[in-house]
């Protein structure tokens, strides 16, 4: 076991680069016995940890497969992590992302990249799941009084429920109160245009470059 | 000439009037008959008849019999959803657990799902035009069907805490998968591979050499051995496994607009033909007839004189509503490309003989 502190964020984070799930909840649970305070072992444990993995992800060392596995490591240690939370830092008020895959389509590796890394980037997310009707994510949007609806796809003939959600937002008047973002095999940055969306990203950690600038925070 | 014997010149090197091309035609086709997509389900006859009429419609040079990817998961058990009228998808997979892999068998294509109903189509399409052109029935890679089998996050990360068991099912799907290629082949068919999930958008060459490979290599030499060629297809990035998926012993790849025809013929060119890679979504589903044909030149120009040779193409199947316009367009340029190769741009004129 860590000596210090910073050997204990360190070996978080190093758990979580390695995929070691049992070693996170381990350490986790050693942060908690040592009253070590559970926002900064976040921080610098399991969230520096998830962005080493993602920077492993974008040189193309790591691929899905293992993220997937380091976040399995990073949410292991934010369960035992996150009640110890001291009030404050659990309520503070975070930019929110609803997220989901729209109707028709079933494929959600991508969102489930997306839904991971804005967590580990600090952001508030709700998972609405895969096959969501557009209504469902305006409705989410305004009851969580969001920042950003963000909408994926692989499939094109699901293409036309995205720009579903813009027109719905148009139609009652919301377009100006979230930001609208897509991902997505067949998305392009110009479909995204075309349907008067906020923003697109090709991959999983540009999806955190492009919601990190529409909140305003220094990426 | 007619498809069959443009691609026998072809092969031997000699002058043909153009190039090869496939706009990979797939639902598209009830467009053309004036079906719902999912009508196509459990209907041998009128897939057959509406990807004939696409055929002599466009007058493109492979029929390719397919609805979508999961025809042999689900006669293994996936559950699939069939919208009114859109391509249908994955709604559960077949099992939940590494502890029911043993309840899963392989597949027989005479009796499971909706395999029998694609036998019909592939049976009929060869017979209605079969010395003409060449019809394949498409067919599902081991690893992709294996990932449909138990679910695609379970099954990547099993590849990590579990290989024994990514193992037993891509071997299940291998069973199923030479099932059924065997049944295609006695229809008078030639199989043509899908193997979506080894991209390396989703798993590592290093991955793809343990868990699709070897399937894939076991599936191709099968079919080898009845004297077909094979095409692979893979989607998204492949960058880094076409040496890989030349090893499988695959004739041609067919690469997705997300990989590089000029850099994919430097790389594996002088061993196998390729096909490829105008982007089905940006240019043939939401692009101009102009688009089009500046994407047809732009991939004529990267890989024409391709050792193996080049098949134009669309880079996946088209989206269902692709406009005609935009298929009609591809064959246009094809056809204005013509042979030997010439493209005219701005002033300019090019003429190249591959």
């Amino acid at each position: 076991m860590p000596e210090n502190e910073s050997e204990l964020f360190q070996a978080l984070s190093d758990a979580v680069v390695g995929m070691d799930e049992d070693r996170a909840r381990e350490l986790s649970i050693a942060a908690v016995d040592r009253n070590i305070d559970a926002y900064t072992a976040i921080e610098r444990g399991l969230v520096d940890g998830m962005g080493r993995a993602g920077e492993l992800f974008e040189s193309e060392e790591y691929f899905i497969p293992e993220l997937l596995l380091c976040s399995d490591a990073m949410y292991a240690g934010l369960d035992i992590l996150r009640p110890h939370l001291r009030i404050e830092d659990a309520s503070q008020r975070r930019f929110k992302v609803v997220i989901g895959v729209v109707e028709g389509d079933t494929h959600d590796i991508g969102k489930n990249l997306v839904r991971i890394m804005l967590e580990a980037s600090g952001f508030d997310v709700i998972d609405l799941g895969r096959d969501i009707p557009a209504q469902r994510f305006v409705d989410t949007a305004v009851s969580e009084n969001a920042d950003v609806i963000a909408l994926s796809t692989l499939m094109t003939t699901t293409m036309d429920a995205m720009a579903e959600v813009v027109e719905k937002l148009q139609t009652s008047n919301l377009r100006e109160r979230f930001k609208v973002i897509l991902g997505g095999g067949p998305i392009s940055p110009a479909f995204a245009k075309r349907i008067h969306a906020d923003g697109y990203a090709n991959s999983a950690p540009n999806a955190v470059k492009l919601v990190k600038q529409l909140a305003g925070v220094p990426a | 000439m007619t498809p069959v014997q443009r691609f026998a010149a072809y092969g031997r090197g000699e002058a043909i009037d153009r190039l090869p091309c496939v706009p990979i035609v797939g639902n598209t086709a009830a467009r053309i008959v004036g079906a719902k997509v999912s009508d196509f389900r459990g209907n041998g006859k009128l897939i057959a008849d509406a990807q004939v009429a696409a055929y002599q419609r466009f007058g493109y040079d492979v029929i390719r019999i397919f609805t979508d990817l999961y025809t042999q998961a689900e006669a293994m058990g996936a559950r699939v959803h069939y919208p009114d009228d859109e391509t249908a998808y994955l709604a559960a997979p077949a099992i939940e657990s590494v502890l029911q892999i043993a309840s899963l068998e392989p597949a027989n294509p005479y009796r499971d799902g909706n395999l029998p109903a694609h036998l019909e189509a592939m049976s009929r399409a060869v017979d209605a035009v079969g010395n003409e052109v060449v019809v394949t029935g498409a067919l599902t890679g081991p690893f992709t069907t294996a990932s449909f089998l138990i679910g695609t996050e379970t099954l990547v990360r099993l590849m990590l805490k579990n290989p024994a068991a990514v193992h037993q099912l891509c071997e299940l799907a291998l069973q199923s998968a030479i099932a059924y290629a065997k049944a295609i082949l006695d229809t008078g068919c030639t199989p043509s591979l899908t193997d979506a999930m080894c991209s390396t958008t989703v798993i590592s060459p290093r991955q793809f050499r343990e868990f699709g490979q070897p399937y894939l290599a076991r599936l191709i030499e099968f079919i080898h051995g009845h004297g077909r060629s094979v095409t692979l297809h893979i989607c998204g990035k492949t960058r880094a496994i076409w040496e890989q998926m030349c090893e499988t012993g695959a004739d041609c790849l067919s690469i997705d607009n997300a990989a590089d025809l000029a850099k994919a013929k430097a790389m594996v060119g002088n061993r196998v033909r390729l096909m490829g890679n105008v982007s089905p979504s940006e240019i043939m589903l939401q692009g101009t007839p102009d688009q089009v044909r500046q994407a047809v030149r732009e991939c004529v120009l990267k890989a024409h004189d391709n050792p193996k040779g080049l098949i134009v193409a669309s880079g996946c199947s088209l989206p269902v509503e692709t406009p005609f316009a935009n298929i009609d367009a591809m064959l246009d340029a094809v056809r204005e490309i013509g042979w030997p190769i010439h493209i005219e741009e701005g002033m300019e004129t090019t003429a190249c003989k591959a």
